[in-house]
């Protein structure tokens, strides 16, 4: 190795170390998101479960029908608010906005037809769409957005 | 000195060692924290079921803690090392219940650090028993 062979060397190390970091950064943001995405899921699949699972006992116990609960779009509301807590530190806005802002539909009889989604459901469904912002400071070195906008669809029925 | 590295052999020497202490704690860094995340989310499945059925329990029960022991051996995650949370311990119809999962993950990344890591996990259901 000559000596001019030695300084390319170092200037192509000093070149790419910071691509390197940032690239790095980059994934570990990427990451990040998936793994809130994930939890955001989990919480909005746990809320439409809890809110399929209270059936309207009166009507249970008269016909022997699954019907869902009256209030069964707050509770599906309720539950996703809470179970979303745990990755409060990683939004942009409190869980109670986002909770508010989702559009949560009961579908207390079937068969019904999802306007929004087009979906037909032979059983009785509650269904949770929610737009989750997320904070990705990470990618500001990649010049994208420091908040990144993730939509969850969450849909149960009865059975 | 001087012509130990303009032979070449230093620069060589000089640019390895260089790179093992930058890559090697890269590397690690990018396993051990790949490592973790796997825990964490794997611990937060078993949450989320064990939620679901304390609901349907209506609390702490034996039977709850079985399936969060047998749940966790599947994911790789060893029972014993895991706290367990259950509030309340009876949960009346309707009522909320957290079931919370706790542990001690231990990394490490060579040159750089050695710590422990909390990982929680917790999940909402609500008390389906009418008793």
């Amino acid at each position: 190795m000559t000596q001019d062979e030695g300084g390319t060397a170092a200037v192509t190390t000093i070149v790419m170390l910071p691509l390197l970091l940032i690239v790095l950064a980059g994934v570990l943001e990427l990451g990040a998101v998936r793994a809130v995405a994930y939890r955001a899921g989990a919480a909005a699949d746990l809320a439409t479960i809890v809110a399929v699972n209270d059936q309207d006992q009166t009507e249970l116990a008269r016909t022997g029908t699954l019907r869902l609960a009256a209030d069964a779009a707050d509770t599906a509301r309720d539950y996703f608010a809470r179970n979303l807590s745990a990755t409060a530190p990683a939004l942009a806005v409190s869980v109670t906005e986002i909770a508010a802002s989702a559009d949560i539909a009961s579908f207390p009889s079937a068969p019904s037809l999802d306007q929004r989604t087009g979906v037909r459901y032979d059983r009785p469904t509650v269904r949770l769409i929610a737009s989750v912002p997320v904070r990705t400071p990470g990618f500001a070195m990649l010049f994208m957005p420091t908040v990144t906008m993730i939509t969850i669809r969450a849909a149960s029925s009865a059975r | 000195m001087t012509r130990w590295l303009r032979d070449g052999h230093g620069m060589a020497t000089l640019e390895t060692t260089l790179m093992i202490v930058v890559l090697i704690p890269l590397l690690f860094a990018i396993l051990e924290f790949g490592w973790l995340t796997q825990r964490w989310l794997a611990q937060d499945g078993v949450t989320l079921q064990a939620a679901r059925y304390a609901g349907e329990l209506g609390g702490d029960r034996p039977e709850l803690r079985a399936y969060v022991q047998e749940q966790l051996r599947l994911v790789g995650i060893e029972p014993s090392r895991v706290v367990v949370q259950v509030e309340p311990a009876h949960a009346a119809w309707r009522e909320p219940i957290r079931v919370s999962l706790q542990t001690d993950e231990r990394i490490a990344v060579p040159f750089l650090f050695a710590t422990t890591v909390t990982v929680r996990s917790t999940a909402v259901a609500r008390g389906e028993l009418n008793r």
